[in-house]
């Protein structure tokens, strides 16, 4: 048995060093040298034209007869060789006629010769300029277009996924219409500050559930202090009632340490949970860095909403700067936009371009701005800043 | 060699993956995102103006006409567009009742005007509201106008003015009147005579008879009187027309001499005009109230359509001085001048904007007229319209709209009022009963 494990196992070692090797050791020396000749095309109509004016040599006996009936084939290739001449552009009628006429001449006294002229004509094909001169008679544009009938055959695939998408969307839409409500009610209500602040606290908890991908030391480092300090408040307060019973009842004091652990480590955990909940924006996903593509869409979104049209002319010298915070539906909170700087020469002129910035942010973000979820934590604030001197024409 | 091409992309794509773990370390940064935005869209404004709520029976018919002209004057202005009446979702049916705002922006409208009518006796009273749909606030306060049911178009000039001025942030111009040249007859025998109107064509008022030419009128800074050259005498010269008595007074009076091309200076004492001394005609200032005149340009070539900067420091003009027609500013006490024009062509009836920052002015060059508009230095040139006959440009009271003359090519062309916005759109005619030519905008309406 060992030895044929040996052997087994030898064997299987060979084989494998073979397998792994042996096309590197025993590679063939040299690939066979591959011999490049130069090729020309040419289309089947060509070649139907080559080999129709190629036949007449072989009717060599038939001399005088045979003429005429080489004659008549070619007659009908016509309009197929039109491509041949059709390569020069400009000359393309001279040229179709004078062909035809030549090359069945050529072809009758030199059959060996023919293929002279089809390395001109090859070349000539190259251009491929002939078919597209040509296409009126071909029916080959007619093929395309019949293939693409069959690609169509995809395309209510693609209509079926976009209706899918406009499927999707009117769901969403209908839960961001009651958003947009929302964010309504609170603008006209006045209150929408402590609206916000509300939401972003009751949204924490679901945030967390999600996010739970880097607590990292903030909550550690946040809730240490309170969970020390309540440990110490607490321990104080069973303090007080172990100093006095110490030394009569120690088992009584080691339960009541046991309990005030305990209901430290109730409070330490209540503490931790509400500043867990504090900070919860700060657990929110931040992923990596916006990138410029994603800045660039949000970018279009908002401009395509952000009509300068009825602005005045001092307006459109005023470049504003707007706050706004987003929620994570990518919906703006109508409430939460401000204006931070503006370079307006008046008052009157900030005003409009504020309005007209804020119309943007609005109308545009009504169905949520394209961000990228995962980078909430990096979008969840925003700064606009609305330059409108490049559109300045008046 | 074998082993290291195996390894070289291993090792790329292992350093690829730390790089790439590391720059976004690196590149995250706390802070809101900041985002700059440089090409938004420019397109007319969508509102919405559901017809004014008449308070009273007898408002019913103001309610609906005040609306109208609402709506036509700020769609007119090419800034805004209406969202007609039969896209509504929600009817306003009491002026004080809450908005539904996402009604309204369901059907994108971006401004909501809410108005009612009352009238009682001689007297309608109109008042309004502005609202910004998307963000659900009131623009400003809202406003109350009081007249006589005669003045309800100028109640709703006043309403557009206010909606106009909120949201654009330019001054009003509805509520004014253009006095201009009404033309009738055969262009052989054509008879002119001044009319005005409102600036939308409306209301129109013949002031002259027709029984001699008169050319070029020009509204004083009160705007209520009118400057403008008659051939009563056979030949120019310059009257004073007083709107409230319809009285006409000649002005500069000296005998062989042709006086035209007058305009008020801003404190409406001083009127310039050019007057014309043995083929030479140059710049004069007059003083109303002691009629004395003072020469302003002395040269031997042609100086003609003076026209006052709105602080009255200035005043652009145009010569022929270099060999072909261009646009001078000299001081208002008179002087040489400085040339600002100095493109190709020929450049004329200069007119400085009531704002100060732009002066309009007729082009001819390559066979074409044109209506443009330049900075008082003569720098940022702009045409705005091109046509066989375009000239004598004159301001609306916020310096952003100029109305022309544009005459038509042939035997059977005729003159008529276009305006443009100064930045070349929202060109359009503006309806007169026939023929007309030679403008001028009058200040806004008290």
């Amino acid at each position: 048995m060992e030895k044929g494990q040996i052997i087994s196992g030898i064997a299987h070692a060979g084989v494998i060093l073979w397998v792994v090797l042996g096309d590197w050791l025993f590679r063939a020396d040299t690939l066979p040298e591959m011999e490049v000749a130069e090729v020309s095309l040419m289309s089947s109509a060509e070649f139907d034209a080559m080999m129709a004016a190629a036949p007449p040599p072989a009717v060599e006996p038939v001399e005088p007869a045979a003429e005429p009936e080489a004659v008549e084939p070619p007659e009908p290739v016509q309009p197929e060789e039109p491509p041949p001449p059709a390569e020069e552009p400009p000359p393309v009628a001279p040229p179709e006629e004078p062909l035809p006429e030549e090359l069945p001449q050529e072809a009758v006294p030199q059959p060996i010769e023919t293929p002279e002229p089809v390395a001109p004509i090859a070349e000539i094909e190259q251009p491929i300029p002939v078919p597209l001169s040509d296409v009126k008679p071909r029916p080959r544009p007619v093929d395309r277009v019949a293939a693409t009938p069959v690609e169509s055959v995809d395309a209510p695939e693609v209509a079926d996924q976009v209706i899918e998408e406009v499927a999707d969307e009117p769901t969403e839409e209908a839960v961001i219409v009651e958003e947009q409500q929302e964010a309504a009610a609170p603008e006209e209500a006045t209150t929408q500050i402590v609206t916000e602040a509300v939401e972003t606290e009751e949204d924490a908890p679901q945030l967390e559930m999600t996010s739970s991908l880097r607590p990292r030391s903030r909550p550690a480092q946040v809730a240490e202090e309170p969970v020390e300090e309540e440990v110490a408040a607490a321990a104080e307060t069973v303090e007080e009632p172990t100093e006095e019973p110490a030394e009569e009842v120690a088992e009584e004091t080691a339960t009541e340490d046991a309990v005030a652990a305990a209901l430290a480590e109730a409070l330490a955990e209540e503490a931790a949970t509400e500043q867990a909940a504090a900070d919860a924006p700060s657990d929110l996903p931040v992923g990596p860095p916006m990138t410029a593509g994603e800045q660039d869409a949000l970018r279009v979104a908002v401009q395509q909403c952000w009509n300068v049209g009825a602005l005045s002319m001092e307006a459109l010298r005023t470049t504003v700067t707007v706050a706004v915070s987003v929620g994570q539906d990518g919906v703006p909170d109508a409430g939460s936009i401000t204006l931070i700087d503006s370079n307006g020469e008046s008052d009157t002129a900030t005003r409009q371009a504020f309005e007209a910035a804020r119309r943007a942010i609005i109308r545009c973000g009504a169905r949520g701005f394209p961000l990228p979820p995962e980078k909430f934590e990096q979008w969840r604030n925003m700064e606009l800043v609305f330059d409108p001197n490049g559109m300045r024409m008046r | 060699m074998t082993l290291i091409r195996t390894l070289t992309p291993v090792i790329a794509l292992a350093l690829g993956l730390m790089a790439g773990a590391v720059a976004p370390a690196a590149a995250q940064s706390q802070g809101p995102l900041r985002i700059t935005i440089t090409d938004g869209v420019i397109e007319p404004l969508p509102f919405a103006v559901p017809m004014f709520v008449a308070e009273n029976g007898a408002a019913s018919e103001y309610a609906a006409n005040i609306t109208r002209v609402i709506a036509a004057d700020l769609a007119g202005t090419g800034l805004f567009r209406e969202i007609p009446a039969e896209a509504h979702i929600s009817q306003v049916s009491s002026f004080d009742a809450p908005v539904s705002f996402p009604d309204w922006q369901a059907i994108n409208a971006q401004a909501l005007i809410v108005g009612a009518v009352s009238a009682s006796g001689d007297q309608i009273v109109v008042k309004f509201r502005l609202f910004d749909v998307f963000s659900g606030q009131q623009m400003g306060e809202g406003l109350q106008f009081a007249g006589t049911p005669a003045t309800w178009r100028r109640m709703a000039h006043k309403v557009s003015d206010a909606v106009y001025s909120r949201i654009t942030g330019e001054g009003p111009y509805f509520d004014s009147r253009v006095v201009y040249v009404a033309e009738s007859g055969p262009k052989n025998q054509r008879v002119k005579r001044l009319a005005v109107m409102d600036y939308d064509g409306a209301n129109v008022a013949y002031l002259t008879d027709g029984a001699s030419i008169v050319l070029a009128p020009r509204f004083s800074p009160t705007g209520n009187q009118i400057l403008f050259t008659s051939y009563e005498s056979g030949f120019p010269r310059i009257y004073l027309m007083d709107l409230g008595s319809m009285s006409v007074q000649a002005l500069a009076q000296t005998e062989g001499n042709m006086t035209f091309a007058p305009r008020f200076a801003p404190d409406g004492r001083t009127v310039v005009f050019s007057l014309e001394r043995g083929g030479n005609s140059d710049i004069y200032a007059l003083d109303i109230g002691s009629g004395q005149i003072r020469q302003l340009t002395n040269s031997p070539s042609i100086e003609t359509a003076p026209s006052f900067s709105p602080d009255g420091s200035q005043i652009v003009f145009e010569s022929d001085r270099t060999g072909s027609q261009q646009l001078y500013v000299m001081p208002a006490s008179g002087g040489e001048g400085q040339r600002i024009s100095n493109g190709p062509g020929r450049y004329g009836t200069p007119v400085w904007s009531p704002q100060g920052d732009y002066i309009a002015f007729t082009k001819q060059n390559a066979g074409r007229f044109h209506i443009g508009v330049m900075r008082t230095d003569g720098s940022e040139e702009r045409l705005l319209t091109a046509s066989f006959l375009d000239e004598g440009p004159t301001w609306a009271p916020n310096g952003r709209v100029i109305m022309f003359t544009r005459e038509s090519a042939g035997a059977g062309g005729q003159a008529a009022l276009f305006s443009v916005d100064i930045s070349g759109r929202n060109l359009r005619q503006i309806p007169t009963d026939g023929p007309a030519s030679d403008p001028a905008w009058s200040p806004l309406l008290p």
